[in-house]
C-alpha cells in the first residue's frame, strides 16, 4: 500500500495526544528553537557537573507556557527520545492522567516515566558497586550480595556473583543489602537502591519521602550513570497537590537534575492564584521556553512538510509539492478556525494522507482534505456560503485569489449570473450601448438597471465616472459590485463582495460553464444574485 | 377615424392645424371626434385670429414655448427652480459622499485608534512569559473610554483576527473571545 508522495507508511500520527514514537519527528522553526534552549541548558549543566560531585546548586527550572494544541508535550516527548545524545534520563509525568493527585501517586509516576532500561542500567551499576566492595574485603558488602564461603570454596567469584543477581539467577538477601547501605548512604538514598535492586519500589507516605526518593534518584543517577535527571511535569496546573509537588522539588534543589514545567497560559494563571510562593518560583526559572508562533500557519506548513521530509526515503517530495501543500494549510488556517494548532492539522492530514493512499492518488489534493474534513468534522461548512460550496473548491477557488486573472474571472462569473437570472426570467438584458457599464438590464419592474464590477486595479477615475452616470437619467439604477471600500455614488447601490461571495460567484460561474447548474442551485443561484443586488 | 383625425392633427406639428380643415377632410363627425380628444386632453383648441387651430399635447406645449410670454416666462422660472434643485440635489449627494468617505476614513481611525489603545494595555499588562488575561486588557480600556465590555470583545475579536501573525490567544479563563464555544481569555502580542 503506498501512500502520497510515495511514502510507504503515513507519516502523520493519528493519536489525539503525542506518543513518544510520534514525537521522534519535531518540525518547525519555534519548536526547533525551543528545543534547542532546553538542549542548551542540558548541556549546560551537563558541563558545569562533569568530573565533580553534584551539589544542590546543580538544580535548573525551564517553563514551557503556550495553549492546548500547540506541540508542547510533542516537545517534551522529543527530548525525552534525545536522552543518548545528551546525557540524561528523562520521566515524562502527565498530571492529568494521575487521580487523586496524592504524593504516592505522583511518586509513582515517576518512576514509571522513566524507561525500563534506565533502572536495568542503574541495577547493575549498583551491583557492581557492592562487587566492588566485596572484591575488596568487604565483609557487608559480601553479605548483601549473599556471596558465602561455599561460593568461595566452589570457586565462584564475586563477579560471578553479581552476574548470577544481576541476570536473575539470584536474589539478593533483603536484610543484609539494608546493612550495607544503611552504613554507607543516606536514608533515602539506601532505600532508592534497594528498591531498583529488588526491582520493587514502595509507596511513598509523604511529600518529604517522595522528594527525599527523587532526590535519592537524581544524584545516584549522576553518580553511577554520570546522567541528568530530566524531570517532565506536564498538564501543570491550579491543583493544590500539583502545586505542592511542584513547590517541594523547587524548594529541594534536586542535584544534576532539571524540571521541565509545562502548562498553558490558563494553567499558568491558576498558579498564580493559587499559590503565589510557587508562581514566584516559577517566574524566576532559569529558561522560559517560548512558543511564540507555535500556530503560525508558517510553522504548521514546516510541520506537516517535516514529517513527509523524515518518511520521504527517496526524495519524492519536491519543493513544488512541499509549496502546494502549504498553500492548502494556509486557506484551511485562515478560513476555518478548527485548523489553527498543530494538532487539529496533523489530525486532517492523517485522513488525507489514507484517502490518499485508497485513492492511489500521487499527492493530498483538495478531495482528500474535503473527504478527512467531512469525516473528522463532520458538521463544518464554508462560512456564509450560499451556493455550498464544498471545502475541496472553496481551498482550490482560495488558492487562485490575486491571480491575474481573478478579476476577469469574477467578471464572468457576474456575467454568468446574469444570464442565469435571464434564464429563469428575472431580468431582461439590454444591449450595452458602449456604455461603462458591464451589463445593462431591465429588472422584473421595468427598471433599466446598470451593473458594474470595481476591483482593486481600477482607479479613482473609473469612481468618478461611475458618480457621474450614476447622475444622469441613462440608467434607472446602478449597481456596483466591488471587493473594495468605496463610497457609494448618487443613485447607485454599492454591494461589497466579500471573499464567501467572491467564492460562491466563481463556484457558481465554474458550474454554469460546465453546464452542471442542477434544480437545487438555480433556488441557491437566485438568493446569491438577490444578496448581490442584481435583482 | 379618430385615429386619423389624431394622426392629422399631430402631423400637423407645432403650426396646428385649422378645425375647418379637418371638418373639410373628416366631415361633419369631426366636431364630435374633437370634441372627445379634448376631453381627454390628447388635443388642444385655440382661436387664433378668427380661426380655430387644433394640436395635439406635446406640440402644443411647444407652441406656446415658442409664442406665449406668459408661458415662456413661466416655464423658464420653473426650469430655473427645477436647475436649483438639481444644483441642491448635486449639492446634497456630494456631501452625502464626502460624509461616507469622512465616515469610512473615520471608522479605520478608530479601528487603528483601538489597536493602538490595545498594544499599549497588552505591554502594560503584560508578564514574563508574555501571555496577558483578556480581562486586565479590558479593564484598562473600558475604564479609560467609553466601551463596553461587548464592544470590547467585538473590537478585540476583529483585531486579533485580521492580525493573526501579530496576537496569539489561548483557551481558558473567565471572559475572553469566543472561537468554536471556546472562550479564549489569554493574548499575547507575538
Amino acid at each position: 500500500m503506498m501512500y502520497a508522495y510515495g511514502l510507504e507508511a503515513n507519516p502523520y500520527p493519528s493519536s489525539p495526544t503525542p506518543t513518544e514514537k510520534d514525537a521522534r519527528i519535531l518540525g518547525g522553526k519555534r519548536h526547533k528553537e525551543a528545543k534547542g534552549a532546553i538542549v542548551q541548558c542540558i548541556k549546560e549543566l551537563n558541563g558545569k557537573i562533569q568530573g565533580r560531585d553534584c551539589a544542590d546548586n546543580d538544580f535548573r527550572v525551564i517553563t514551557v507556557i503556550q495553549d492546548v494544541g500547540s506541540g508542547k508535550t510533542h516537545l517534551a516527548l522529543h527530548i525525552k527520545n534525545l536522552k543518548g545524545h545528551y546525557n540524561t534520563e528523562c520521566s515524562f509525568v502527565d498530571l492529568s492522567t494521575i487521580s487523586p493527585k496524592t504524593m504516592p501517586g505522583i511518586y509513582n509516576a515517576i518512576i514509571k516515566g522513566f524507561d525500563n532500561g534506565f533502572f536495568v542500567e542503574l541495577r547493575a551499576k549498583f551491583l557492581s558497586y557492592i562487587g566492588e566492595r566485596a572484591e575488596q574485603g568487604d565483609g557487608s558488602a559480601k553479605k548483601a550480595l549473599n556471596y558465602t564461603m561455599m561460593n568461595r570454596l566452589t570457586g565462584m567469584t564475586v563477579k560471578e556473583k553479581v552476574a548470577d543477581i544481576i541476570s536473575g539467577k539470584e536474589v539478593p538477601p533483603v536484610e543484609g543489602l539494608k546493612q550495607f547501605l544503611v552504613q554507607r548512604f543516606s536514608y533515602h538514598e539506601a532505600a532508592f537502591i534497594r528498591s531498583v535492586i529488588t526491582n520493587s519500589f514502595e509507596a511513598v507516605q509523604n511529600l518529604e519521602e517522595m522528594i527525599g526518593m527523587v532526590s535519592a534518584l537524581s544524584r545516584l543517577s549522576h553518580r553511577f550513570l554520570g546522567k541528568i535527571t530530566l524531570l517532565e511535569v506536564d498538564e501543570f496546573d491550579g491543583n493544590r497537590d500539583s502545586i505542592e509537588f511542584v513547590k517541594g522539588v523547587i524548594n529541594s534543589h534536586l542535584p544534576a537534575c532539571v524540571l521541565l514545567i509545562i502548562s498553558t497560559p490558563s494553567g499558568y494563571a491558576e498558579v498564580q492564584g493559587a499559590n503565589s510562593s510557587v508562581f514566584d518560583r516559577l517566574e524566576k526559572a532559569n529558561y522560559k521556553i517560548d512558543l511564540a508562533g507555535s500556530n503560525s500557519k508558517e510553522e504548521l506548513a514546516e510541520i506537516a512538510a517535516e514529517y513527509i521530509r523524515h518518511n520521504d526515503k527517496h526524495g519524492r517530495f519536491t519543493r513544488q509539492m512541499e509549496d502546494e501543500l502549504a498553500g492548502k494549510i494556509q486557506v484551511l488556517y485562515e478560513e476555518f478556525p478548527e485548523f489553527r494548532s498543530v494538532r487539529s492539522v496533523i489530525n486532517i492530514l492523517y485522513h488525507s494522507m489514507e484517502k490518499s493512499s485508497q485513492m492511489g492518488l500521487d499527492k493530498v489534493d483538495e478531495g482528500t482534505i474535503d473527504d478527512a474534513i467531512r469525516q473528522t468534522y463532520p458538521g463544518l461548512r464554508v462560512r456564509g456560503s450560499i451556493m455550498d460550496v464544498p471545502i475541496s473548491d472553496f481551498i482550490a477557488i482560495r488558492n487562485n485569489f490575486g491571480a491575474p486573472s481573478s478579476d476577469r474571472d469574477l467578471r464572468e462569473a457576474v456575467r454568468n449570473l446574469t444570464s442565469l437570472a435571464e434564464e429563469m426570467g428575472s431580468i431582461s438584458r439590454i444591449e450595452n450601448q458602449n456604455l461603462p457599464l458591464d451589463i445593462l438590464y431591465q429588472d422584473p419592474y421595468g427598471a433599466r438597471v446598470g451593473l458594474v464590477v470595481v476591483t482593486g486595479t481600477d482607479g479613482k477615475e473609473s469612481l468618478e465616472g461611475l458618480s457621474n452616470m450614476a447622475k444622469s437619467a441613462v440608467v434607472d439604477k446602478l449597481v456596483i459590485l466591488t471587493d473594495k471600500r468605496i463610497p457609494s455614488p448618487y443613485n447607485a447601490t454599492v454591494v461589497n463582495v466579500d471573499k464567501s461571495k467572491l467564492v460562491d460567484l466563481l463556484y457558481f460561474s465554474s458550474k454554469y460553464n460546465d453546464k452542471k447548474i442542477g434544480q437545487s442551485d438555480n433556488a441557491r443561484a437566485e438568493m446569491l444574485a438577490k444578496t448581490l443586488c442584481i435583482i | 377615424m379618430k385615429e386619423e383625425v389624431l394622426q392629422s392633427i399631430g402631423s400637423a406639428g407645432v403650426q396646428g392645424i385649422k378645425k375647418a380643415e379637418l371638418k373639410k377632410t373628416f366631415g361633419k363627425e369631426s366636431d364630435d371626434i374633437l370634441e372627445g380628444l379634448a376631453r381627454e386632453e390628447k388635443i388642444f383648441i385655440e382661436k387664433k385670429g378668427a380661426a380655430y387651430f387644433v394640436w395635439t399635447r406635446d406640440n402644443y406645449i411647444l407652441h406656446l414655448t415658442e409664442n406665449d410670454p406668459k408661458f415662456k416666462l413661466i416655464l423658464n422660472m420653473l426650469v430655473g427652480v427645477s436647475h436649483s434643485v438639481a444644483r441642491l440635489k448635486d449639492h446634497t449627494q456630494n456631501l452625502r459622499e464626502e460624509m461616507e468617505r469622512i465616515s469610512l476614513q473615520d471608522d479605520e481611525g478608530r479601528i487603528s485608534d483601538f489597536e493602538t489603545v490595545f498594544d499599549k494595555c497588552l505591554r502594560e499588562a503584560g508578564t514574563s512569559i508574555g501571555w496577558t488575561p483578556f480581562s486586565k486588557v479590558r479593564e484598562k480600556i473600558c475604564q479609560a473610554g467609553d466601551l463596553s465590555r461587548e464592544r470590547f470583545y467585538l473590537l478585540a475579536g476583529d483585531l486579533v483576527e485580521r492580525n493573526r501573525d501579530k496576537y496569539e490567544i489561548s483557551t481558558g479563563g473567565q471572559e475572553g473571545i469566543v472561537i468554536r464555544g471556546m472562550v479564549h481569555g489569554f493574548v499575547r502580542s507575538v
